[in-house]
């Protein structure tokens, strides 16, 4: 493996009673049942491109990686030290990006992707994600997109779109917290920020399409990389945020980019 | 021994299996409603029943085509397994005994046949647990032993019927391993037999429903 995917916080310790908790939130109906019934049959390693990619490396192999992971940690009872937990980390960040396609190949269909997730959830509350992805976590917190963008900028970036894209399109608008619209559009926050002609084409389609549609002024960034982290508080929020928005705008339905 | 082998331990076994895998069932069906109300808002049973018949067919599924060797061995294991028990005529004529009650029941020989052959497919996925870096890096002994539990009924079934040794003792030592198998059922991964419906029910409503994509 390359670099580490997560910071390593030799300093802290680690919550076991928080581990704990939420070892037996989850092991509530399916994760129990999961970990029960496992066979061990091997058939999800084929189906797992980290798998393939490392020529059949058996320890990528994703019932493999939930043992060492969810596994262990129901067999200490989450009474692990921080190291421990900072290579369960490296496996559930860096060997694994959830696709779930191990989950469509189980004869069984246990959902394994969700076990990793499930101990990214776990990591999280350990401060063990990323660093890359606790920046983002802070940016959606403060300003609701992950890009930082205040809300000034992101409408200031949708009228010079407007105003440009109109030149060739007559009577295009980007309308921003229209009330009524069929369509609430959500973008990557990226867009606004580095490539804010993605939203100028999306425009143009509504435009030609005779869309009734508009964007809202907060609301507007669909992406969600603290579902990746395993943060769930601030996943939830930041969904909700985006569905405040339509509720608030009285908006039909919500749209999202990509 | 023989009389309390085939009585009281006859009734402590179907009661444990049949009753464990009851309360099993039932207990996170129960469980699952509590904890996992996110899967009932679009819980479609039509997905769960294809995504379970897909996987029941032999290469229904396309792990089960990509893997040729082990869906052959798996679905002449379980059907010799669930097959031979069921439909044999010692058997049947036992519960007729009992209860006045019996299942169809198939030649002697069509058993013998079946026993072999799930004796051969028990060593093809002895062989793959040993020989696939895969599998073998998930294995635990567990696995073997269950095999092992699997087996023996099948093993000890054939020298009984045909009389390898003292008729009375490899009777009594083939009822012990079938009790041995029903009561592993329910504190194993055996009970897979109840739980595989409603692991798929959730995986094949999950994808089916909520994804709009097979699972399969």
């Amino acid at each position: 493996m390359a670099e580490a995917a997560v910071d390593t916080t030799e300093d802290q310790t680690v919550d076991t009673k928080v581990i704990k908790e939420r070892l037996d939130l989850l092991k509530g109906g399916r994760f129990k049942m999961w970990l029960e019934i496992c066979a061990h049959c091997g058939l999800c390693a084929d189906s797992c491109f980290f798998y393939l990619a490392h020529d059949k490396d058996p320890k990528y192999m994703p019932s493999y990686k939930v043992m060492k992971t969810l596994g262990e940690l129901y067999d200490k009872k989450g009474d692990v030290d921080r190291a421990t937990l900072e290579k369960m980390a490296e496996v559930v960040y860096g060997d694994c990006t959830a696709c779930r396609r191990c989950s469509m190949f189980c004869p069984f269909g246990i959902d394994i992707a969700t076990m990793i997730a499930a101990v990214r959830g776990i990591c999280c509350s350990q401060d063990l994600h990323p660093a890359g992805l606790k920046a983002a976590i802070q940016n959606y917190k403060d300003t609701g997109n992950q890009m930082a963008m205040s809300s000034e900028d992101f409408v200031e970036t949708c009228e010079w779109m407007a105003e440009e894209t109109a030149e060739e399109f007559r009577g295009l608008e980007i309308p921003i917290d229209k009330q009524g619209a069929r369509i609430m559009y959500t973008v990557n926050a990226r867009e606004p920020k580095f490539y804010p002609q993605d939203i100028a084409e999306a425009a143009t389609i509504f435009h030609a399409a005779r869309e009734n549609w508009t964007m809202p002024s907060n609301g507007w960034d669909d992406t969600n990389l603290a579902m990746f982290a395993g943060d769930g508080k601030t996943m939830a929020a930041q969904v909700k945020l985006v569905y405040d928005a339509a509720e608030r705008l009285g908006a039909e339905n919500i749209a999202i980019t990509e | 021994m023989y009389e309390f082998v085939s009585g009281p331990l006859v009734w402590v076994a179907f009661i444990v299996f049949i009753g464990g895998m009851i309360i099993k069932t039932v207990g996170y069906i129960n469980l699952s409603k509590k904890k996992d109300k996110v899967v009932y808002n679009h819980l479609n049973l039509d997905w769960s029943m294809r995504s379970i018949f897909r996987w029941l067919i032999p290469f229904g599924s396309r792990g089960m085509r990509e893997n040729p060797v082990l869906t052959i061995a798996g679905f002449v294991f379980h059907i010799c397994l669930l097959a031979a028990p069921l439909f044999l005529l010692g058997h049947n004529i036992l519960w007729d005994e009992a209860w006045g009650i019996s299942l169809w029941s198939m030649p002697d020989g069509v058993a013998d046949w079946m026993t072999l052959f799930l004796i051969a497919a028990a060593i093809v996925l002895i062989i793959r647990r040993v020989v696939l870096p895969e599998v073998k890096i998930v294995t635990t002994s567990t696995d073997y032993i269950l095999l092992a539990i699997a087996c023996a009924p099948f093993i000890t079934g054939y020298m009984a019927y045909h009389q390898w040794m003292d008729a009375r003792t490899i009777t009594i030592i083939h009822i012990l391993c079938g009790e041995l198998m029903l009561i592993a059922i329910p504190f194993t991964k055996l009970s897979h037999m109840i739980l595989f419906f409603l692991s798929r029910a959730h995986i094949g409503s999950e994808f089916g429903e909520r994804r709009g994509t097979v699972t399969w």
